[in-house]
Formats: structure tokens, C-alpha cells, sequence
């Protein structure tokens, strides 16, 4: 259809008698090549059949939007944001296909102001994402680009969502992620080791670089006694990573360390956990998929 | 080229850009191929940038102003704004805004909704710091509004002393394809190469009469932060004759996330009044949660320069979401007036039919828009 439609217009005319002269006829060839192109091209359109609002194969039905990840993810993520925010080339490096949003939204520094967090849980006014479907953003366009604004109804479902802790879905929840996981090692001491002389710090070095943002209280537990006593001692805790290529952490208590059992806990699961730049959470208990968390036990056999 | 311009009317210049902003009167003229084949010129001719888009060089100013508008407005005792700020340094600019209705009709159990909003798309900068004027710059390409700044480009270049080898570092658009202005084409949206999406990397280009091409090896983020070892390689290569064109593109992505290959086949044609573009792209992608998809998605467009100063732009446009899934397919046709009265200053009037299927609302939404475009 595309070779006789520029056939025609290539070999039917006087080019320069259509531009000067002959602008009705110029008119009418211009507009019948591009009628016989269009006529093509428009009955390539899918009717639809036995495909889900977001052009995949039916399984189960659609479901309507609920202030829940997994319906936010099928009603909006999917067939809305995954035109652009999707794959390798995903703008921002913000992928928001199935099974990749969850991760890079929650807790995640935006690109474009690190300061805020693209999903802050609990604060939607806080959340970069919804910056950016409001139009607020301090930097850059209004989402989605290039298409109409997602209503107020599907705004507020989603800041719902936020409100109620960005709860993860299901497939978070239970540890599950096709996306290979970075996992962590301990230097020093050796699991379960036994030391007759403080260390000087716990060091841990990770396979991939860690988004050290996350590196605080909530993720970091060393305790005096382990959890496998009642009352294991919360310890105060300085924790430092590189800033360039943080692939390691020292951990130290702020106390003197005293003889007895301690346990390292870093949080692999929901709601926060240890994640690499790409935000993949850390694969804690060794099991080959992201989520558990990372356990160091070891004791000292004498006071610092 | 050289600068022409005085001291004097270099400061005039300047205030009146600057006048000219805080009207907020200026839109853009940015990256239109059909311009290129229509004059039967390679990017370079008229860009900065050799493999095209953004900051204009005094060639590409100057067609700008005479040969594009209806008519031009002359200027009593001013010399002609060609961006050159003296031996070193050139400046240029793109606004656009628009007025944009859209109608999305009732689907999938949502009812339908319509909008209507004025938008100031975006302000942009452009910088050129010639340090070794023809051989070595710096460039800047800044998107100052909405909200806040943004880089897009900051690179340097360097030209070999016969002008044919360029190689430049630093943060880039990619080279693929035909650099449309227009983002939201399947054939920019789905590649995921287009202005909004810049890598940082290197480029090396070959410019000659016949030939542009252009080898980019990135970090393959998108701008975003670099999260593994693998990079992006991305090919473009065009064969250039006065009345058409072909070239061919690949773009390889080997990503943690999945890898990403695409490849293409683009053309342009001029027909007497009428620029034809049409660009067709397979892409390979491994990085969806149910693993492969193969895409297809292709463009033609035609310009007709009805008479100086306005071109009708038809575009029709084809896109396969999975190979593998039957009936999914999705159209868009654009039917857009560009109407240039004098330089600097462009109109559209245009409309935008999405064709997707009947479940899905915003894949058969219409938009309807009348957009104010300036350059400098």
C-alpha cells in the first residue's frame, strides 16, 4: 500500500506544477496517497479479542482500581506508564512493568530531587510520585507525558495507597522476585565465629552497590543476645559505606563491647528492607530471590 | 561558521531574547527531518550537533528565518540573528506551548472522560562554548521550565581537522532513527530513544556528502543511575542523496533488567512539495516479567508545503505490542497544519486519533491541540 502510494505521487505529476499550479490537484493526490495509507494501516488495529485492558491475554478478568499495589499496578503502572517506563530504556531509569515497580518506587531517592523519595510510605504529599501525576513536581513535565492526566479518582486511589504504608504486593510480601537479588557477606567477624578479641568493626561487603540511604536504624540490628533468647539488648549503632562504589559497611555499636553472644539483623523483607541502587531488595537468607533478612551471630569471649 | 555579529548588536540581541522570554512568546522549531529531506541536506547542515536536534548553527538559523516563514519581518539596522555571540560562543532556544483538549471515550468499565489545559511544555536552552572554534566545544542543551532545570546534553566534541570524524563525551541523545520532534510518536515512545531520554557515554560520528553515522556506546539507563556492568550500543547510519535518503539503525541494551535489541530500516523522499518519512523498527525485549516480547512499530508521514510558510503534516502509525498475542495491535494518525507567519514563531493546529483496542480508553483517546512554537 506504502509503494503505491508513493508511486503515485512520485510518477503521476509535475512536482513543480503541484506546488505553483495546480494546488486543487496537488491537493486531491496528496490527500488520495495518504487515504490509500491510512486505509491500510487503520485495518491493522486489534479488535481486542480475548486481550484484558492492558492488551494481554485474559486471566480472570479486569478488576477495578483498589488502593492496593497489585490493582494500581494493573490499572494504572501497566497500561499507563509502561508505554514509556518500561525495560532497559526506561526513562530515569523508572521501570514500572510487573514484577520491577514495586522496587522502584518505595523508599527509592527520585532522579530528578534525590531528596524525596518516590514513594515516601504513609506520606503522599511527600511523594515524588504523586508530584508528578499532580503536576506539582519541582522539575519536569507532568505525567504522563504526552497524554491526558490521570483523573483525580485514580490520583487519590493512589495516594490512598501511599497513606495506608505502600504496602507491597503479594509477591513481595512472600520473597518473590524474578529480578536477580544482591546479596551480602560478612569480612569480619566469620558467621558464628568465636572472638577472644573485639573487632574493631563488623564488616560486610555486598555484591552490588547499596543504596546507602537505606542504611539506618530501621534496616541495621545488632543486638547483645541473640534472637533465639528472650530479651535479646538493642544496641546504638554508627554504620558507614563508602561513598563512591558502597559495596561495604562497618558497623559499630557505640558502646564497649562486652563478652557474650550478639546478632547482626539486616532487613531483607517489607516494609523496609536493605536494596542495591536498582532497588532490588537484598537476597538476606541466601535463597536465590530478594527479600529475608541477613542474620550474623557470632560471640566474645572477654570485654573490650 | 563564523560569527558576524558586532559588539553592539550582540547586546541588543540579548535583551531582546531576553524581552522576548519573559513575554513568553517563544516556542520551538526542533529536529523536524522532513526539513533535512525536503532540502535534501544531512542534519549537520542546519545543527550544532551533527547527528541533529537542538542548537542551530548560522546556516540552520538562517534558513529558519527566510526560507520556513511566510514572510520575514525585517529588522531596520540590525544584522540577522544567526545565535553567534562572537567567535566562541552560541546561544539558541526552544518554548513551546500549547492548548490541548483530549477526549478519552468510556472503556473497560471506566466511564469516559474529556480535558482541556494550556501547557507551557518546555523551555529550553542551548549553549555552544567553541574553545577551539571548529574543532573543540562544549554544549550545553539546558531544559529550564516547567519546574525546575534539567540538563538534557553536556558534552564535549571534538572534529577531526577534515570535519569528517566527531567524537564526542559526556550526556547525549542517542542515535537512532529519525530524530522526530514529536516524543510521543510510537517510533520514539516505544524505542525509548527520543528527547527526554538522554545517556551519558561517548559518540563517534562520520559526516561526509553521502554518508552520516554515528556509533554511541552508553550506560544504557536512560539517565538514570548506572546499576550494573552492562552498556548500550547504539548505530545509526543514513546514505544521503538531494531527493531521498535510507539509513538503517540498531540499538543493542544489555541490561541487568533484561536485555534489549532493537533494529530498523528509515527512508525519506521528496515527491515535488511533499517530504515523505517513514521509519519501521523491530525490537527484541527480554526485560517483561513473562520474559520475550517482540515489537514491531513503524511511521510514515508526509509534509506537504501547501505554500511558503505552511506544510500540512500527515502521520499514520503502526505499533504491535507482542508478536504473540494476536489483536493488540494500535494505531495513531496525525493530521497537523504548521502554519510559520514570520521568523521565530510557529503555529499548529493539528489532531491525534489513537486506534487501540476497544477495552482500553486511553488507546482510543482523541487530542485535539493548537501549539505555539518559537526558535532562536
Amino acid at each position: 500500500m506504502l509503494t503505491q502510494a508513493l508511486t503515485l505521487v512520485a510518477t503521476s505529476s509535475d512536482p513543480d506544477a503541484m506546488h505553483l499550479t495546480g494546488p486543487t490537484r496537488a491537493a486531491g493526490r496528496f490527500c488520495g496517497a495518504w487515504g490509500m495509507m491510512v486505509a491500510g494501516i487503520a485495518g491493522c488495529s486489534g479488535n481486542g479479542a480475548g486481550l484484558d485492558v492492558n492488551g494481554r491475554p485474559v486471566e480472570g478478568g479486569d478488576a477495578p482500581l483498589t488502593a492496593q499495589f497489585e490493582s494500581i499496578q494493573r490499572n494504572v503502572f501497566t497500561p499507563v506508564c509502561t508505554a514509556c517506563h518500561a525495560g532497559a530504556a526506561a526513562p530515569l531509569g523508572l521501570r514500572l512493568e510487573e514484577g520491577a515497580a514495586y522496587a522502584m518506587l518505595v523508599n527509592v531517592p527520585s532522579v530528578e530531587v534525590p531528596q524525596r523519595a518516590r514513594v515516601a510510605p504513609g506520606a503522599p504529599d511527600a511523594s515524588y510520585l504523586v508530584h508528578k501525576l499532580e503536576g506539582t513536581a519541582a522539575v519536569g513535565s507532568r505525567m504522563p507525558l504526552n497524554g491526558p492526566p490521570l483523573d483525580a479518582q485514580t490520583i487519590q486511589v493512589i495516594r490512598q495507597w501511599i497513606l495506608e504504608g505502600a504496602q507491597p504486593p503479594v509477591s513481595v510480601r512472600s520473597n518473590k522476585s524474578r529480578m536477580p537479588a544482591p546479596t551480602l557477606s560478612a569480612l569480619w567477624p566469620i558467621p558464628d565465629a568465636r572472638l577472644v578479641e573485639a573487632p574493631k568493626a563488623i564488616l560486610l561487603a555486598a555484591d552490588a552497590e547499596l543504596d546507602t540511604t537505606l542504611l539506618r536504624a530501621g534496616t541495621v540490628r545488632l543486638t547483645y543476645g541473640t534472637s533465639a533468647e528472650s530479651n535479646p539488648e538493642p544496641l546504638d549503632v554508627t554504620i558507614e559505606a563508602p561513598t563512591l562504589a558502597p559495596t561495604t559497611i562497618a558497623i559499630k555499636p557505640l558502646v564497649a563491647w562486652r563478652a557474650g553472644e550478639y546478632e547482626l539483623r539486616i532487613s531483607g523483607s517489607a516494609p523496609l528492607s536493605l536494596a542495591d541502587l536498582a532497588a532490588r531488595p537484598i537476597d538476606g537468607d541466601g535463597d536465590g530471590v530478594a527479600g529475608g533478612d541477613y542474620v550474623l551471630r557470632f560471640s566474645l569471649e572477654h570485654d573490650e | 561558521m563564523r560569527a558576524t555579529v558586532a559588539i553592539e548588536p550582540v547586546s541588543a540581541r540579548i535583551a531582546l531574547v531576553f524581552v522576548w522570554l519573559t513575554l513568553g512568546a517563544w516556542t520551538s522549531v526542533q529536529a523536524e527531518p522532513y526539513f533535512a529531506v525536503r532540502e535534501g541536506l544531512a542534519c549537520v547542515a542546519c545543527h550544532v550537533n551533527p547527528s541533529g536536534g537542538g542548537l542551530r548553527n548560522t546556516f540552520g538559523t538562517t534558513w529558519g528565518q527566510t526560507v520556513l516563514p511566510a514572510q520575514r519581518i525585517e529588522e531596520e539596522g540590525l544584522p540577522m540573528w544567526t545565535g553567534a555571540l562572537g567567535d566562541y560562543l552560541r546561544i539558541g532556544g526552544n518554548l513551546r506551548s500549547s492548548a490541548t483538549h483530549a477526549d478519552v471515550p468510556p472503556a473497560g468499565g471506566s466511564d469516559g472522560d474529556a480535558t482541556s489545559e494550556f501547557d507551557l511544555e518546555e523551555l529550553r536552552l542551548y549553549l555552544d562554548l567553541a574553545v577551539i572554534p571548529g574543532r573543540l566545544a562544549i554544549y550545553f542543551d539546558q531544559r529550564v521550565a516547567p519546574g525546575g532545570s534539567t540538563n538534557l546534553e553536556t558534552y564535549v566534541r571534538y572534529a577531526s581537522p577534515d570535519q569528517h570524524w566527531q567524537l564526542k563525551a559526556g550526556q547525549l541523545y542517542l542515535p537512532y532513527g529519525l530524530r522526530l520532534e514529536d516524543d510521543s510518536a510510537f517510533i520514539r515512545q516505544v524505542t525509548g530513544i527520543g528527547f527526554a531520554t538522554p545517556d551519558q557515554g561517548v559518540e563517534l560520528g562520520w559526516e561526509s556528502p553521502q554518508w552520516s553515522a554515528q556509533l554511541a556506546v552508553t550506560n544504557g539507563a536512560a539517565a538514570g543511575a548506572e546499576t550494573d556492568e552492562g552498556k548500550q550500543a547504539s548505530l545509526t547510519a543514513t546514505y544521503l542523496q538531494p531527493s531521498w535518503r535510507v539509513g538503517g539503525s540498531f540499538n543493542f541494551n544489555d541490561s541487568d533488567a533484561g536485555e534489549r535489541r532493537m533494529q530498523g530500516l528509515f527512508a525519506g523522499v521528496r515527491t515535488g512539495p511533499v517530504a515523505w518519512l517513514a521509519e519501521a523498527d523491530y525490537i527484541v525485549d527480554d526485560g517483561f516479567a513473562e520474559g520475550r516480547r517482540r515489537l514491531w512499530v513503524g511511521l510514515v508521514e508526509g509534509n506537504w508545503s501547501v505554500r511558503r510558510g505552511h506544510n500540512l503534516k500527515l502521520t499514520a502509525e503502526y505499533f504491535d505490542p507482542d508478536t504473540d498475542v494476536d489483536e493488540d495491535e494500535q494505531n495513531r494518525f496525525s493530521a497537523i497544519w504548521e502554519y510559520t507567519p514570520f521568523q521565530f514563531l510557529q503555529l499548529r493546529l493539528g489532531a491525534r486519533v489513537y486506534d487501540g483496542i476497544p477495552q482500553n480508553a486511553l488507546q482510543n483517546r482523541r487530542l485535539y491541540f493548537l501549539a505555539l512554537n518559537g526558535y532562536f
